[in-house]
């Protein structure tokens, strides 16, 4: 029979009071490993970039110190700017809509209606699908002859409407932005139906004590509530919009036809490994490490406040 | 409004979006209920019959599909990255949350947030450098450069989700474990991790998902054929062959319809999983 009494203090002496730095040392072999990850595969690489950014290199011989002419390089590069642009009209673009789309959903999603467990998972099932695959797919969907939108479009009688969605540079953009609304939507649909289930329901109820109509109740409630979640659905979507769509992209037109579709990094892969200027390629990187560190910080202000400490 | 009028206002309101509801499920599914059937046409009848399903299903597709990209060491190759991804992301973050979260110790916040930091340098910006960095460890071309890369870039979230969930978990618990004589790290392999499996299993559709469907990390580090996985693969077969729709086709389904078949078991998980983080709670 355990005597808890006296136990109990060697116990708690043993292994609370007698070691600050006994605990200390247990913490820091339990972050050892994932620090060393981090710092080698993720914070060195950072510093790595920016140092390679500063020199001439093919990747194989010897590095040529440079200084800042690779950022004269870039910032003389019509190529990039125009990528850039791109990111920019994809990532607003898209922002937009899969947020609006997304809101819409869930408040449609948010009433008693039958089979909206069903709904859901149907709507959030493209998120789990490889971009490459639904690249893939989505090619054939546009293919001018075989696929079903122009194919669709001659069945309702449309004709005129028949495009080279992938083809012609001036829509090429706005096809590829389609694919990537159509694989999102679904995860923004969540995120804001998780956000309304947050809303007390006597808000509601208050209000329509005193005569609120659906929009009062919709502009007055539900808009400000919804500010936590509203940023974070923003914000993932801008920093996904220029660092998450190279798979998309690349799949679907390699960033052609004429650069119509080049994104950030689709120009910076093929700088790299077509062109072999890997110091100009990591001054890029570095370019847009600037443009979406903004929305980083965003991200990181949001997620680590109203948070348990 | 009179009660009449606020029922039928509700009604419509109701059949509108059962409408909505019906359209954005047929977006959503018919195009991957397309995949499938385009995977079992023949060749003729692909170009043919575009909408409907196929009238004699060509298995055989999906055979020659397998065969000719190679698709068994691909599935091989993916599962041993998602897997070994898997192997390091647990532990690791696991351990490192739990330090987190339950010691009090010296630095602590200053290393949370160290951690946190990782959320502003996105993978794509630091593509390259790690390309590097992965040729200087003298490990270009091997699937266990793809695991390192893809475990590294989980860190700084999971390690954010996870000592929210440790958090909160009672404090109580260890301390009975340790009256019962376990050590802190007894504790915490005994009593709270078989209370993490909810955290854990987020932790495993994140990263799973993240690993099993990479394509840009793996296309800069792998370029062995031998060693690519599915989505390499995948793009490889295209640029070399000159298409046969329905093999394609038969592809893409052989690569997507483990993960449908996972999803529909799963969808809770898959949904909670993929969203952790964004959502409150």
């Amino acid at each position: 029979m355990k005597n808890t009494g006296s136990l109990n203090l060697e116990m708690r002496k043993k292994f609370h009071l007698s070691s600050k730095w006994q605990r200390a040392l247990t913490a820091y072999w339990m972050i050892i490993p994932a620090l060393i990850l981090y710092v080698v595969l993720v914070i060195y690489p950072m510093f790595k970039g920016l140092y390679i950014s500063f020199h001439r290199w093919d990747g194989l011989s010897e590095m040529k110190w440079i200084g800042l002419d690779n950022y004269k390089f870039v910032f003389a590069d019509k190529i990039f700017w125009k990528a850039i642009k791109n990111s920019f009209v994809f990532a607003i673009g898209v922002t937009l809509v899969k947020n609006i789309l997304g809101l819409f959903l869930a408040l449609v999603v948010n009433q008693e209606l039958r089979g909206r467990t069903f709904f859901r998972a149907a709507a959030f099932m493209p998120v789990t699908f490889a971009f490459v695959v639904i690249g893939v797919l989505w090619s054939w969907i546009y293919n001018p002859t075989f696929g079903l939108i122009n194919n669709l479009l001659q069945a309702m009688g449309l004709e005129s409407w028949i495009q080279g969605w992938l083809s012609n540079p001036k829509i090429a953009l706005f096809s590829v932005m389609v694919v990537d609304i159509w694989k999102w939507t679904g995860f923004h649909m969540v995120l804001f139906l998780a956000g309304l289930q947050g809303i007390s329901k006597e808000y509601y109820e208050a209000a329509e004590i005193d005569g609120a109509g659906m929009f009062r109740k919709f502009f007055h409630i539900t808009v400000p509530l919804l500010g936590q979640v509203t940023a974070v659905s923003v914000i993932m979507s801008m920093v996904g919009a220029f660092v998450g769509n190279y798979d998309v992209v690349y799949v679907m037109t390699g960033g052609g036809p004429f650069h119509s579709t080049e994104v950030a990094l689709t120009w910076i892969v093929n700088t790299t490994f077509r062109y072999a200027q890997v110091g100009k390629a990591n001054a890029m990187s570095m370019i847009l490490f600037v443009f979406v560190a903004i929305f980083g910080l965003a991200q990181f202000y949001f997620m680590t406040r109203n948070k348990a400490e | 409004m009179n009660k009449f009028g606020k029922k039928a206002q509700k009604s419509v309101a109701h059949l509108f979006s059962y409408i909505v509801m019906a359209v954005v499920v047929i977006l959503t599914i018919y195009p991957v209920l397309w995949m499938i059937f385009g995977s079992l046409k023949s060749d003729t009848e692909f170009y043919s019959n575009i909408w409907g399903w196929p009238t004699n299903p060509v298995w055989s597709n999906y055979v020659t599909a397998w065969v000719n990209a190679d698709m068994g060491i691909r599935f091989l190759n993916s599962i041993i990255v998602t897997v070994g991804t898997l192997a390091v992301v647990l532990p690791f973050i696991s351990m490192a949350a739990y330090a987190f979260a339950k010691i009090k110790f010296p630095g602590s916040n200053l290393l949370f947030y160290f951690f946190l930091l990782s959320l502003m340098i996105p993978q794509g910006v630091t593509a390259i450098p790690i390309f590097s960095v992965v040729i200087n460890l003298g490990l270009q071309n091997t699937r266990l450069s793809l695991i390192l890369v893809l475990s590294s870039q989980a860190m700084g979230f999971g390690i954010f989700l996870m000592r929210a969930f440790f958090i909160s978990l009672p404090k109580e618990l260890e301390e009975a474990a340790m009256i019962d004589g376990c050590t802190p790290i007894g504790a915490f392999f005994r009593v709270i991790l078989p209370l993490a499996k909810p955290g854990l299993a987020t932790m495993v559709v994140f990263s799973g998902m993240a690993a099993w469907n990479d394509y840009f990390m793996s296309s800069i580090l792998v370029r062995n054929s031998k060693l690519m996985t599915l989505p390499l693969g995948l793009v490889n077969y295209i640029g070399q062959h000159i298409t046969n729709y329905p093999q394609l086709f038969a592809m893409l389904s052989i690569v997507t319809i483990p993960i449908v078949i996972a999803y529909i078991i799963g969808q809770k998980q898959f949904i909670s999983g993929l969203t952790a983080g964004a959502v409150k709670g």
